[in-house]
């Protein structure tokens, strides 16, 4: 309990996660007020529909949720990578486990910290991108008479939860690469480009990339038979599996990571 | 593990490769309970591969460590609950205080109290400083911030790595009276360190490690005493005669010249026969223009390390000696 208070209190102390977050939040209602401002200028009515589509409730729920799950992940990613590569590179790790504490269960705590900053990251991104979009509906003259929607707010603890889980699994992955690399840049680094290459990989093999992290992370909240494959909201549409499917493989893969993570910690010599 | 009774910390036979390279060769380390214990090696003899063995960093190959009279092996990590360590260069988050870091330290290992902090950052001389970030830190500040982080749990062991690396002359007599101090009240300080004068006012024992193996070991005034010399400059020309005239007084080999281009001489002697080598000299016609005598642990060291660096990190050879007539090249000549 130790640790994980004080993991806690790392985190909120430190300025790469509010950056982060105010990253996201910065990003996500830019996005939506330029909708909102601009939604009525569109000479495409298909364009148009599109468009108002992110402000319209009760569909402008889950078009957040997937906004954050999309470019979320790949901020979780680089936020997992900078702290587990923080560890090795300022020897703070070092100096936990030369006072007898136990690496894997320093790492996994390290890691929970994490979750919940990425959950309490979720909430308020999800907050103010509600708040953001009901704006830009005000802007758009479009009705938010649907934000009641008691089919979809009924559903909606439960979205958050899988969004929270899956957005936690790409968060792992960069945790993990930068635990193997003993470095923050280079955890960053390869956690982005592995977002990237997997959005790409889509193109020649969408059978395996289906099974890839960051698209079973998307396909755990998709709504559709289709959905976006690796690297979120850059990638190109592909076959998806099934959310129950993608939810147990997003489950793999975050487990799948960690133990990763906490063997390699466990192995390694810590030097310099 | 036989014979380590009483000892605070014990290794035998403990062996470290890093690939063909063997940073431990089969050390054994006896360092006595409540003593200052300093660890002297030249630069990569194995010092501080030693400390992250001790420390449970880096797992060794071979041997076997004894902390506190307990076996250390790979699972014992509970048995660092006593021991306080620095470790190569103190390490810390930048973007948090002094004190900060001290809390979010204790909440790894041993359970620390809180008031403990408060009383660390007074004995280290940080309180004015304590809510600064560690990111605008001078190298000074972080070591003194190292020793306080070592000392969080009130070890009954404290491991150190160059302990005085960065700080100021008042900081390191501050420090020395801490560890003294520390030693006085039972506790044992193990300190790696390079600055040999400062492990000679410093440690009861020490133990000096080459190419992974200890070569020496045990209490420093003994160590010393068995290492007198006597320095003599005479003219350079004179040089060789002065060798001669003074062969009947040490061994042949034991008689180590300096400096021939300054006229320095070493003489392995007790430091109180500096009246007999000055005599001696004057028998033979030969006036000194220059006398020292005392014990020095440089000599014994370089004599010890053959004045060199192993495992090719390298040292500083051939600049000339300096002028006081140490004997930086150690070179050994036969009369």
């Amino acid at each position: 309990m130790r640790l994980f208070v004080s993991g806690l209190r790392k985190l909120v102390r430190r300025p790469a996660s509010w950056v982060t977050l105010g990253m996201l939040v910065g990003l996500l209602a830019l996005i939506l007020i330029a909708v909102g401002g601009t939604a009525n200028e569109r000479v495409n009515a298909t364009r148009e529909a599109a468009a108002k589509s992110l402000i319209t409730f009760p569909e402008a729920y889950d078009r957040i949720l997937q906004f954050i799950t999309g470019l979320g992940g790949l901020f979780a990613v680089i936020y997992g990578a900078a702290i587990a590569g923080s560890e090795w590179g300022w020897g703070t790790l070092k100096s936990a486990v030369a006072r007898g504490e136990s690496r894997v269960k320093y790492m996994l705590i390290s890691y929970v910290s994490v979750a919940v900053m990425i959950g309490v990251g979720l909430l308020i991104t999800f907050a103010v991108g509600v708040l953001a979009a009901i704006f830009a509906a005000h802007l758009a003259n479009v009705s938010t008479s649907g934000l009641g929607d008691s089919a979809t707010l009924g559903g909606l603890p439960e979205r958050l939860l899988k969004g929270w889980f899956a957005v936690v699994e790409e968060g792992a992955l960069g945790f993990t690469i930068a635990t193997l690399a003993r470095s923050q840049l280079a955890g960053i680094g390869v956690g982005i480009a592995f977002y990237f290459g997997e959005s790409f990989a889509t193109i020649v093999l969408p059978d395996i990339v289906k099974y890839l992290p960051f698209s079973v992370a998307n396909a755990a909240l998709a709504t559709t038979s289709t959905s976006t494959g690796g690297g979120g909201i850059f990638a190109a549409n592909t076959d998806v599996l099934s959310p129950d499917q993608a939810l147990l493989l997003v489950g793999v893969w975050l487990i799948g990571a960690l133990v990763v993570a906490a063997v390699f910690s466990d192995r390694a010599e810590i030097t310099g | 593990m036989s014979g380590t009774a009483g000892l605070a910390l014990a290794t035998r036979g403990l062996r470290k490769n890093y690939g063909s390279r063997h940073a431990l060769d089969g050390l054994n380390l006896s360092v006595p309970m409540g003593v200052v214990y300093g660890f002297l090696g030249p630069n990569g003899a194995g010092k501080t591969t030693t400390m992250r063995v001790l420390t449970g960093l880096v797992h060794s190959d071979g041997g076997t460590v004894e902390v506190l009279g307990k076996p250390f092996k790979r699972g014992d990590r509970h048995r660092l609950f006593d021991v306080g360590a620095l470790v190569e260069s103190p390490t810390f988050y930048p973007y948090l205080s002094a004190r900060a870091n001290l809390r979010e330290l204790a909440a790894s290992g041993a359970h620390v109290p809180s008031k403990r902090i408060e009383e660390l950052l007074d004995l280290v001389g940080l309180c004015d400083r304590a809510n600064d970030k560690v990111q605008g830190y001078s190298m000074g500040m972080k070591q003194r911030l190292g020793i306080a982080a070592a000392l969080l749990s009130d070890p009954k062991l404290l491991l150190l790595d160059e302990p005085a690396n960065g700080l100021d002359p008042a900081g390191i007599v501050a420090m020395r009276d801490t560890l003294r101090a520390l030693a006085s009240q039972g506790k044992t300080v193990f300190i790696s360190s390079h600055l040999l004068a400062e492990v000679q006012v410093m440690a009861d024992v020490v133990g000096i490690v080459a190419a992974g193996k200890l070569v020496r070991e045990g209490p420093l005034k003994e160590l010393l005493s068995m290492q007198g010399v006597v320095k003599v400059r005479v003219r350079p020309n004179l040089v060789d005669s002065a060798i001669k005239s003074l062969q009947p007084l040490a061994a042949a080999d034991r008689l180590i010249e300096s400096d021939r281009e300054e006229g320095w001489l070493a003489v392995h002697v007790s430091a109180d026969r500096a009246e007999d080598v000055n005599q001696q000299l004057a028998g033979a016609g030969i006036f000194a223009s220059g006398l020292e005598s005392g014990t020095d642990l440089e000599m014994l060291f370089l004599e010890l390390t053959g004045g060199q660096a192993v495992g090719g990190e390298g040292t500083f050879v051939g600049l000339g000696a300096p002028a006081n007539g140490s004997a930086t090249t150690g070179k050994e000549t036969a009369a």
